[in-house]
Order: C-alpha cells, then sequence, then structure tokens
C-alpha cells in the first residue's frame, strides 16, 4: 500500500512537470507583441512607450528556457498575468469564480448519482424487458442533447414562458444584499453563505438559479451513471450469494437491496469521483448557456477575446486541481478497494 | 455482431437515422441548392436581407431565417456535411496518432514504454474541453483550429486501448515464431499485431463520433469555430441564444431558431449513441452470462 501511495506521490511532481510544460508550449505559439498584452493594464501605458520598449522591458524576447523559468517562478508566486477580459490579476479572477463553479458541480452531482443509480437498477432489475428498453432511450435520449441546445431549450420554456428558473447566480436584490457590508462572505459559495448569514430570501433565490443548470447536467450524465450501474448490477445478479440468498427465500426487495446493490455500488462510487473531477473542468459549455459566472464562464469569455493570459492561468490551475485530486481519489480508492491496488 | 446490431430495434433505428444524414449529406446540392450569386463558396448560408430579428418560416424557407436572415433550412442541410467531415476527419486522424503511439509504446516496451505512458498521463490530465479551449485560442479561432485542438487531446484512449491489447498479444506463439523467422519489426506489428488488436480500437473510435461533433460544435457555440454564415450547427444554435426569451406576450417567438439546427444535432448524435449503446452491450462480458 505504502509503495503504491509512494510511486504515485514520485510522478506527482513530473505530471505538473508536464502541465507546466504543455501550457508554455501552447504559450510559444503567440508572438511577443501577443503576449505583451498581458502587462497593459490601460492604454495610458503606451503613451510614452512603443510596444517594442514593452517587450523589451518583461523581457519577452529572452531565450525559451530563460523565460519558462522565470514563467515558473511567477506561477508560484500566485502570479498568473493581468486578465483584460475580467479586468483583474488572474488570480483573483479565479479566487471569485471558483466557488460557484465549486457550487453547482456540488449541487448536480446529488441527482446525477441518485438517479442514475435508480434508473440502472430498473432497469438492471428487469432486464431487456420493455422498462429496460424505455428507461435506456430515455437516457440515451439524454446523452445526445448537447448541453447547448438543451439548455436553451430549457431557458426558454422555464424562464421565457414560466419565468421559474431565470440564468445567473443571483437576481439583481439578492446581489445587492451578498454584496452589502453585513454579508460576509465565507466560503464564496452562495448557498452556504446565505445559510451562514440566516438570509432565507437570498439562499432560495441562489438555490431557483441552480436548478435549470442542475436539471441540464442531470440528464446529460444519467445515462453514463445508467450504463455502469446497469452493468455492474447485471453481473452482481448472476453471482452464487444472490442465488443462496433467494434460496433461502429472502423477498426479492430485500435481496436486491441488501445484497445486489450494495455490491453492484463500488464501480459506480469510482466512476462518480471521476465524475466530480469531470464536471469541475467541463462545466464550461452549461455555465456559458446558463450565464452562471463561474470559472468555464470566465475561461470561456477570455478565449473568445483572446485573452491569452486569463485562458492559460486558468487552464494552469485547472490542470493543477485536476492531477492533485485525480491522485487523492484514487489513493481512497486503494484505500477502501483492495483489489483496486493490482493495476 | 452485425447480425445482433440489426435484430436490436434501437440500433436499427440508429442505422436508419445515420442512413437519413448520409443521404441528406450527399444530396446537399439537390436538397438546398446553393443560389446563383456564391455558387463557388456553397459552405456560406445565404442571406436574405440584412435586419437582426429572425424572421419566422415561410414557403421559401421552410425553416425561417435565423438573426442575420441566414437560411435555417440551407445551414441545417450543409451543416450535416460539416458534422460528418468534421467527425470524420477528428476521430480518423486520433485514430492514426493513437495507433502508432500505442503501437510502437507496447512493441517497445521497458522504459520507452514508461515515458509515453507518462506523457499520455499528462495529456488525460487537462479537462478535454479547457485543452481545446486552450489550442483553439493560441491558434487562433476557425473550424480548421477546432480540429486540430480536438485531435490534440483525442488521440490517447486509442493509444491506451491498443497498448493493452498489444501487451496481451506480445509473447503470443504466431509473434515469437515470426520474429524467429527473422521478420523485421515493422512488418510484425502490420501484419501479425495490428490485425489481432486493432478491431476493439475501431468500435471504440466509430463509437466516439456522436461525442466527436457534440464537442465541435460546442466550441462553435462558445464562438471558437468557423466564421459567421459557415454552415455548422453550433453555430446557428449560439444564434438563438440571443432570442431565447422571444416578444413581449409571445415568449416562444423564435422557437424555430434553436428546435431546427438542434434537432439535427440531437438526432445526429443520437444515431451514433443508439448504435454505440447496442454495440457496447454485446461486446460487454460481464452481460454475456
Amino acid at each position: 500500500m505504502l509503495s503504491y501511495i509512494g510511486r504515485r506521490l514520485l510522478f506527482l511532481p513530473l505530471v505538473l512537470f508536464g502541465v507546466t510544460l504543455f501550457i508554455f508550449i501552447a504559450m510559444s505559439f503567440l508572438s511577443p507583441y501577443q503576449l505583451v498584452s498581458s502587462y497593459i493594464k490601460s492604454p495610458d501605458e503606451l503613451k510614452n512607450q512603443s510596444l517594442d520598449d514593452l517587450v523589451k522591458k518583461y523581457r519577452l524576447d529572452d531565450p525559451a528556457h530563460i523565460k519558462y523559468f522565470r514563467w515558473l517562478g511567477n506561477i508560484l508566486h500566485g502570479n498568473l498575468g493581468y486578465s483584460r477580459s475580467a479586468n483583474m490579476h488572474v488570480m483573483d479572477a479565479i479566487k471569485a469564480r471558483f466557488p460557484a463553479t465549486l457550487e453547482l458541480t456540488i449541487f448536480a452531482i446529488i441527482p446525477v448519482v441518485l438517479g442514475g443509480i435508480w434508473l440502472g437498477s430498473i432497469s438492471a432489475i428487469h432486464h431487456n424487458s420493455p422498462v429496460d428498453h424505455a428507461t435506456r432511450v430515455f437516457a440515451i435520449i439524454g446523452w445526445s442533447l448537447p448541453s447547448f441546445v438543451f439548455g436553451i431549450v430549457l431557458l426558454m420554456y422555464f424562464y421565457g414562458v414560466l419565468g421559474w428558473f431565470p440564468p445567473g447566480r443571483l437576481s439583481t436584490w439578492a446581489d445587492m444584499i451578498v454584496l452589502s457590508e453585513g454579508f460576509i462572505r465565507y466560503t464564496g459559495m452562495n448557498t452556504l453563505d446565505a445559510i451562514l448569514n440566516r438570509e432565507w430570501a437570498v439562499f432560495w433565490d441562489a438555490i431557483r438559479h441552480l436548478i435549470a443548470p442542475t436539471i441540464s447536467l442531470s440528464y446529460l450524465w444519467w445515462a453514463f451513471i445508467l450504463r455502469i450501474t446497469r452493468s455492474s448490477m447485471l453481473d452482481v445478479l448472476n453471482k452464487d450469494y444472490v442465488r443462496t440468498a433467494r434460496a433461502k427465500g429472502l423477498p426479492e426487495n430485500i435481496v436486491i437491496k441488501r445484497h445486489v446493490r450494495r455490491n453492484a455500488m463500488i464501480p459506480v462510487a469510482t466512476v462518480a469521483g471521476f465524475m466530480v473531477l469531470g464536471m469541475l473542468g467541463g462545466l464550461t459549455i452549461t455555465e456559458t448557456v446558463f450565464d452562471y459566472k463561474g470559472l468555464g464562464l470566465l475561461t470561456a469569455t477570455a478565449a473568445q477575446q483572446l485573452d491569452y493570459t486569463c485562458v492559460l492561468g486558468t487552464t494552469m490551475f485547472y490542470g493543477v486541481i485536476l492531477v492533485v485530486s485525480n491522485l487523492v481519489v484514487d489513493i481512497l480508492y486503494a484505500l477502501i478497494d483492495p483489489r483496486v491496488r493490482l493495476d | 455482431m452485425m447480425k445482433k446490431l440489426i435484430r436490436n430495434p434501437l440500433s436499427l433505428f440508429g442505422f436508419a437515422l445515420l442512413i437519413f444524414f448520409i443521404i441528406i449529406a450527399l444530396l446537399a446540392p439537390v436538397i438546398a441548392p446553393t443560389p446563383e450569386r456564391h455558387k463557388h463558396e456553397p459552405y456560406r448560408i445565404p442571406r436574405y436581407g440584412w435586419q437582426t430579428t429572425p424572421t419566422p418560416p415561410s414557403k421559401e424557407h421552410p425553416f425561417g431565417l435565423t438573426q442575420g436572415q441566414y437560411d435555417i433550412f440551407y445551414g441545417v442541410v450543409w451543416g450535416t456535411r460539416t458534422a460528418f467531415f468534421v467527425g470524420l476527419v477528428v476521430v480518423g486522424s486520433s485514430c492514426v496518432i493513437g495507433v502508432v503511439v500505442g503501437a510502437a509504446s507496447a512493441y517497445i516496451g521497458g522504459r520507452t514504454d514508461e515515458i509515453i505512458m507518462r506523457i499520455v498521463d499528462v495529456f488525460l490530465s487537462f479537462p478535454f474541453l479547457i485543452a481545446a479551449v486552450v489550442i483553439t485560442c493560441v491558434l487562433g479561432k476557425g473550424l480548421d483550429k477546432i480540429m486540430i485542438a480536438m485531435v490534440c487531446f483525442w488521440w490517447m484512449n486509442y493509444a491506451r486501448l491498443l497498448r493493452g491489447n498489444i501487451l496481451q498479444v506480445k509473447e503470443e506463439e504466431f509473434v515469437l515464431a515470426a520474429r524467429a523467422a527473422g521478420v523485421s519489426h515493422i512488418k510484425i506489428i502490420i501484419r501479425h499485431i495490428l490485425p489481432n488488436t486493432i478491431f476493439p480500437v475501431l468500435i471504440s473510435a466509430s463509437m466516439d463520433l456522436g461525442s466527436v461533433v457534440v464537442t465541435a460544435a460546442g466550441l462553435s457555440f462558445l464562438g471558437l469555430g468557423a466564421p459567421e454564415g459557415y454552415a455548422d450547427w453550433g453555430q446557428m444554435i449560439s444564434f438563438s441564444r440571443n432570442w431565447l426569451l422571444g416578444a413581449p406576450g409571445e415568449p416562444l417567438k423564435y422557437w424555430y431558431t434553436v428546435i431546427y439546427p438542434g434537432a439535427a444535432i440531437v438526432l445526429f448524435v443520437l444515431a451514433w449513441n443508439l448504435i454505440g449503446d447496442a454495440l457496447r452491450d454485446i461486446l460487454d462480458p460481464k452481460i454475456q452470462a
């Protein structure tokens, strides 16, 4: 066990080095003039000096390896540059936006996993019957609905017609409360902060804004969880101990609940862990559709405006977060399920 | 396997949909003829005016005109070609890269294998969409840039899959016999190893076509794709984002701007996913029993 963790930890710096290298190589496709834009905060700075002066001043024409180590030093000091599209330092923008993405992920993961497991068990118990087919068709349709199509249709109906689930993170009045001095931002997550500040109206408003993206994400991911639950439940249903349980006269629903579903959950848990990580990095389109101001929307807006600094900075952040949390998830699973260690 | 696929009503429906789209793509010039004024640029959607507000469906324009008076019907039909093109090029190129890297890694083995697999790990440590956004952003916007970006981050799974298969076959007698007979390494890989290992890779690649097309459309939706007016489903849907509120008193007034291109992409992806789902079932060893 220890050697497994040790081996994984040894690779960590190597993979992180690879991540920085990728971003640096991507950056080297840009000319010094494109890069210098990240240092200019206002047009006034160009009054007394030319672009060439600025390139010299920030030493953007140095050889690659010198630039790489200087850039790495900057990152280690938390300096990812200045974002034109967000009008602030990339690090500050990430700090402001990351809690929003985390909040949406936490909210979405509950219906995704529970709904997917429920659909998967129905499908497996009624294997090859019309119920099985109907559930799977329902899920495959969801899997085929791109979030930008489904999201727009959801907004058209639930916002346009019914006025229930508006886009964004908070209504204007709630935003005023959150930004006011009396409201303390403990976590940056609106729902949690509202509870801690006992602002129930704000809490409900935040929930109202989370529902539509959650529906969109859940329907998309159900097929995925369904497939894994179904496959692993069918596997367990054929096991000898299930036959024994049935033979000793246990009611079918207890057999399913106690013996089948629990054992079938191991692969689902593994996948769910990685899905959280995937969602953290893959909410770009969902956030754009619902105008939900999280990290994904930050990256997307920056990319549209060709704000390289911000795109590369957020990617650096994603890369590091994912590498480290992948490692943590892997190690946790190895601790929980001894079979994992073999591979 | 083909028999099982056709016997399953779901995958049969998938095949039917797919054939429908292939016909539309092939017959695009007949179904939606390019107007005389830009005969040489068939992928540019013709405009019928300059106002921003969409125009509802009419006899001449059965699906209506979207923002900027682009003809939706024309865009949907010619967009089918774009979808096939993007899907086949991205999956095909990723497959070639994946097969070369995977085969080299597994066949050479040892330290080379270890190094290549760690490089693959680095590629896998980025969220796919974000990585694609970075590359598109650095190279500049455009459909070709999107495809390059996607290939850069799509080949790893094929490489891993093929590597795993080759590792199993590598020490088998027919390979050892070929080696003992002095056959060159390249020939062993191409003649003896690949025919026995590449099949699952090809299947997995064909199942990915739907998701590739969705992702490419998603990048277009984010505004990183083809220039405005190009026949591309993702872009047409991004137009409709501005019209989802409708007009006062008529909340669903502009439904046609999202429903037609949306339905095209959903059905296209559904076709691939239905086939893929049935295929996975047939190939899943756990369900065999």
